[in-house]
């Protein structure tokens, strides 16, 4: 820090010396006045660059030079005329004010980069420190999302899994029993109970089969490889389809189904949207209490699509869920449905429809009934529009 | 017991309800089942089981729930299933005053086991609770009124902290006893959060009444949850 104050001080002499030697070389022609501003013009340069204290010694440097050296008598510092004492004191002020004016702006300056610069750093910490934090959050989102799989994973594998396992068990008791010849527990099972035994089984192996299967479903969706096998179909047969695989579940409700007149074929591929009808009856069939209706409409929307609604008399779906019902492995519970059957779905039922839905272009909703239940609609383009596209460009080439 | 043993299974899973009733039916229990707590303790009320048998994720009313409902009128052994890396239920459910649990999926023949143990230990309760100046049970033979302790014959010294846990242990035992239960009913409500404390005290009973401390025959960890009392043949 001396050290280069130091400089400082011996810049600001020197200068002053080199500006004195070019004066001299000059001789006669550097007059008074042309000395006097061309030490001002050092001043200010040191001023400028090296700050007030040099800048101070410059002055006074340049005024003991000037006074030396073009003050008349020269060679002295003894000053004949009362007007150059004006003069002299008159560029020492000059010079003096000059160069704390200069300094000041120079620190001004370097204070004002200096905030900037601050202002920069502090911009880079806060920009570190939010993508720091949005980072975490992400990954708290992802952690809550893994948890919330293997919510889903413990209970929908578990389960048919704990029915399996104590089915076979006591397959396996008997038949023990029967090889030892009867062990301390031995029992004998009667036919019934032992093809009961075998029917769960049966049951609880197919459902950890659909579930492993929604579980490929959903994987396949997210990854945008989702397969449609488009042809013209009816939409009338696609909800009986639907309507038929969801009869065991649909039992005890009152079923009305309302399709429009000449309502137009589309090119849809059929087993992927039976699969969503079946996925809003079977919604429709457990968030409603027995004994209640559930409506299906189809019908011809705005812009060449068609619009299919199921609707159910249950307590409906609040506005604030009825986004999240289609995230994946979201299950309503509880709540004002608590005198209603639990929700036994694998909560991809909704998420998987939703992709299919998108898959061809359309848009799947919920919208209050009007006799305060859940109403699902989704859309469906009549025609193709990713082969017409291709049709299209055919014809171009 | 003269009539068939009566077994509550409550599960809110009608496959799970469906198998156990068989199942258990042929083992020789008279059986009913219920969806919910709320029908559980209704059939509970009018049909008096031996034993209850539950789920602990369910709508309405939980096992938890279920738990507390049926202590506040009963001592009736309860068994819960639950599933695994659900232990904060699990513990939860045996700090109310379920007995034991098991992890779903199961064998039936764990939980045909447990179901025999709890039985048995409730046929084994004494009716009343009468004063008794003598516990026995397997190796162990305790004197409350001399404070002496025997096991397998030969006298053991013990602390009286040491004395009040073998106790405890003697009077549960087979029963899962959650370090918060143990530490409430030797130290007192203040302590239940110092499970330190019941680990240095169940190594230094160990010390005294297992033939080999290393390897406990007599007190068995529950991971996680607590300790059970096995009191030997």
């Amino acid at each position: 820090m001396t050290g280069k104050r130091i400089t400082s001080y011996f810049i600001a002499a020197l200068s002053i010396g080199v500006a004195t030697t070019l004066l001299k070389s000059f001789g006669e022609r550097a007059n008074a006045t042309t000395a006097a501003l061309a030490f001002l013009l050092v001043v200010l340069f040191v001023a400028t660059l090296r700050g007030s204290r040099p800048a101070l010694l410059a002055s006074v440097l340049g005024m003991l030079c000037f006074n030396f050296f073009f003050l008349p008598p020269t060679g002295t510092f003894t000053v004949a005329d009362p007007d150059n004492w004006i003069a002299l004191f008159a560029f020492l002020v000059v010079a003096m004010t000059a160069g704390q004016l200069s300094a000041r702006a120079r620190r001004r300056a370097e204070e004002a980069e200096a905030g900037r610069r601050e202002i920069e750093r502090l911009y880079r910490e806060l920009r570190e420190a939010f993508e720091r934090a949005s980072h975490a959050e992400a990954l708290r989102r992802s952690e809550r999302l893994k948890s919330a799989l293997l919510d889903a994973v413990t209970h929908d594998i578990r389960t048919p899994l704990t029915s399996i396992k104590a089915s076979v068990t006591t397959l396996l008791d008997e038949a023990r029993a029967g090889t030892d010849g009867g062990g301390a527990h031995a029992i004998a099972l009667d036919a019934e109970s032992r093809r009961d035994m075998l029917e769960v089984i049966d049951e609880e192996s197919d459902r950890l089969d659909r579930f492993v299967e929604g579980l490929i479903d959903l994987a396949r969706i997210e990854a945008g490889e989702m397969q449609l096998r488009r042809r013209w179909g009816a939409l009338d047969e696609i909800i009986a389809a639907a309507l038929a695989r969801a009869a065991p579940l649909t039992d005890g409700r009152r079923i009305a189904v309302e399709t429009e007149d000449g309502l137009p074929v589309a090119r849809v591929d059929p087993r992927a949207v039976a699969e969503v009808v079946y996925t809003l009856l079977d919604n429709a069939a457990k968030y409603s209490p027995p004994g209640t209706a559930i409506r299906i409409e189809a019908r011809r929307g705005a812009g060449e699509m068609i619009e299919v609604a199921v609707e159910d008399e249950g307590p409906g779906v609040p506005p604030d869920l009825r986004e999240r019902v289609f995230d994946k492995f979201f299950r309503a519970t509880g709540g004002d449905a608590s005198a209603l059957r639990r929700p036994t779905g694998t909560g991809m039922g909704l998420a998987i429809a939703r992709g299919i839905v998108e898959a061809h272009g359309g848009h799947i909703r919920i919208q209050a009934a009007a006799g305060g239940g859940a109403r699902f609609v989704f859309t469906l383009p009549i025609g193709d529009d990713e082969e017409t596209g291709e049709v299209l460009s055919d014809e171009e080439s | 017991m003269d009539r068939k043993p009566r077994i509550l299974v409550v599960d809110d899973e009608p496959q799970i309800t469906r198998v156990l009733r068989t199942s258990l039916f042929t083992h020789g229990y008279d059986v009913r089942t219920a969806a919910d707590g709320v029908s559980a303790l209704e059939t509970f009320g009018d049909w008096h089981p031996d034993l209850v048998v539950t789920d602990l994720a369910m709508p309405d009313m939980d096992g938890l729930e279920l738990c507390r409902r049926l202590r506040a009128v009963s001592q009736v052994p309860i068994i819960v299933l639950s599933a695994k890396g659900d232990e904060r239920a699990k513990v939860g459910a045996l700090d109310l005053g379920a007995d034991d649990y098991v992890t779903k999926p199961f064998g039936i023949d764990e939980l045909l086991a447990r179901m025999r143990a709890a039985l048995r230990r409730a046929a084994m309760a004494p009716a009343g609770e009468g004063p008794q100046s003598v516990l026995e049970a397997g190796d162990f033979r305790v004197d409350l009124e001399a404070r002496s302790v025997g096991v397998g014959g030969a006298d053991v010294h013990l602390t009286p902290k040491e004395f009040d846990l073998l106790v405890y242990f003697l009077r549960h035992a087979g029963k899962v006893l959650t370090h918060r239960t143990l530490l409430a009913a030797v130290w007192g409500g203040d302590y239940t959060e110092q499970s330190e404390y019941l680990r240095v005290f169940v190594g230094q009973l160990r010390k005294k009444i297992e033939p080999e401390p290393a390897s406990p025959q007599y007190i068995l960890t529950e991971p996680w949850i607590g300790y059970r009392f096995d009191p030997g043949a």
